[in-house]
């Protein structure tokens, strides 16, 4: 807990550089578009990156390992998830990254059919 | 004779001649006086204009030093305010990352920012603080800095980047100077024009060039705009004219005061206009190397490197350096812990196999958890 005399220090840990000009005002996705647990990757013919901004240079240095979750990715940065969500997007849609859904959860399963497998058994056994 | 010596008109004259003389003689002196009074009256008068000019001039300075200490102190406070929510903000932004109130959270920043900016110029004008003193930043996080203090920042593009740097005590007054230069062009053009950033290094160091598609600067504007630019002493806050224009005088201030060079005088390619600011060497510096992350020799695990989708030797995004020549970070490549959905490495299980591979699992968390109370190593005591 700093005291407020120290307003320097408190002030230090704020970035030069805030996320919404890393973003660059973009509005943040819908949740649909990347979960936390969306794998991605850096593709293989991926364009130059000579233009692109050290936050975003940064990201791809940390997918071209193999596949990382959205999780993942923001845990390695000083970024919200959101922020780098939209970040991953942009890269995405220029063509740096790929994307994998997540494998999906285990469904539930019908209560109807469960109930005629208990049926049919009792049928059957019972 | 006797006539003469008879008449009164010569007693009269006799008589006369001295006493005119003394009038003439007293007439004259009269004058001499009269003519050294008005000289002291003369010289007294314009001692008394000039103390008045100076008493005004005075009480002028006076009021401007009791203007500018009210302002510095109330500014101070407004500038720690400001940080400390800008602080709670960037807390807030990392603890509500993936929720949806993050966008306000970003909004709130970006207001907080101008807020803050608005202050920081007051205090500038106010000989005061300029707020906390920033590690050495590249150019290109500096100019984004800029970019982020004013309202319309989306408009401002950078076109490159560079590998210049700014020495620490001149990030602050260079991003504000930036600031109030793109405020400037972003309130004189049309609000879907675009605001050009270029960085050049020029022989005497480096120049941000700030170009916009605005209605440009009469000559009257311009000579007035080099005036405050290059002035040595600040008008002042009793000076910034009706309606303030604060920019120019505190681009004024900054630049006297960190040495670097601030024009307005040119015509920008898109009609508007092209503000250069020269960065002499003194305030450049190399970056400095990113410091080295916690990460690991990749050859620690040659299995998952070699799994991944792609080698990173082939990697077109790696060169092994930047573009600028500064040597490129080891890649991270085993972090990954997901193997590629195609990688042929990954071993085929058969059902039996795998569920004979969990049963042993489980035996051996079992055997594992009824020894613990046996372990002296162990963290569960029951």
């Amino acid at each position: 807990m700093t005291t407020p005399d120290e307003p320097d220090q408190e002030q230090a840990a704020t970035p030069l550089v805030p996320a919404y000009v890393i973003t660059n005002g973009r509005s943040l996705l819908d949740d649909d578009e990347f979960s936390l647990i969306t794998l991605v990757t850096t593709a293989q013919d991926s364009p130059s990156t000579q233009h692109l901004d050290p936050e975003k240079r940064r990201l791809l240095e940390l997918c071209s390992g193999g596949h990382l979750s959205v999780a993942e990715i923001a845990g390695h940065t000083q970024f919200p998830v959101g922020v780098v969500k939209i970040l991953l997007s942009d890269l995405t849609q220029a063509g740096y990254l790929i994307t994998r859904a997540p494998i999906p959860a285990a469904k539930l399963v019908d209560r109807n059919i469960l109930e005629e497998v208990l049926h049919g058994l009792q049928a059957r056994f019972g | 004779m006797t006539q003469y010596l008879q008449d009164p008109a010569l007693w009269g004259l006799i008589a006369g001649t001295p006493v005119a003389a003394t009038a003439i003689i007293r007439g004259r002196k009269k004058i001499a006086e009269l003519r050294t009074e008005k000289e002291e009256l003369k010289t007294h008068y314009a001692n008394l204009e000039n103390h008045y000019a100076e008493a005004v001039e005075e009480a002028k300075d006076r009021a401007e030093e009791a203007t500018k200490t009210a302002l510095k102190s109330a500014m101070r406070t407004l500038q720690g305010l400001a940080s400390e929510q800008q602080l709670a903000i960037t807390k807030l932004q990392d603890k509500y990352g993936e929720l949806q109130i993050l966008q306000d959270l970003l909004d709130i920043d970006h207001m907080n920012s101008q807020f803050a900016r608005r202050a920081q110029s007051i205090a500038v004008l106010c000989d005061g603080w300029l707020g906390r003193q920033r590690a050495a930043a590249s150019l290109y996080d500096v100019v984004r800095s800029a970019k982020g203090r004013i309202r319309h920042f989306t408009r401002v593009e950078i076109r490159a980047q560079s590998n210049f740097a700014i020495v620490s005590r001149a990030v602050e007054p260079v991003a504000l100077t930036l600031a109030e230069l793109l405020d400037n062009a972003t309130s004189y053009s049309a609000p879907e024009t675009i605001i050009e950033i270029n960085i050049r290094p020029v022989p005497k160091g480096v120049c941000i060039i700030v170009d916009d598609a605005g209605v440009g600067m009469n000559e009257e504007e311009k000579s007035r705009a080099a005036k405050l630019l290059s002035s040595e002493r600040s008008p002042g806050v009793s000076g910034l004219g009706n309606p303030p224009q604060f920019g120019f005088t505190v681009i004024g201030v900054l630049a006297a005061r960190y040495g670097f060079t601030v024009s307005v005088d040119s015509t920008s390619p898109y009609g508007g206009v092209r503000a250069v600011v020269l960065l002499p060497e003194e305030l450049l510096t190399t970056m400095p190397a990113p410091e080295p992350e916690p990460q690991h020799e990749p050859k620690e695990f040659p299995a998952v490197a070699a799994s991944s989708p792609m080698p990173p030797a082939e990697n077109p995004v790696a060169p092994s350096t930047t573009f600028g020549g500064l040597p490129k970070r080891r890649r991270r490549g085993a972090i990954s812990i997901v193997p590629a959905a195609d990688s042929p490495d990954v071993p085929v299980r058969s059902s039996e196999q795998a569920a004979s591979v969990m049963g042993a699992f489980q035996r051996g968390t079992q055997s594992g958890r009824r020894s613990t109370n046996a372990s002296s190593e162990g963290h569960e005591t029951q």
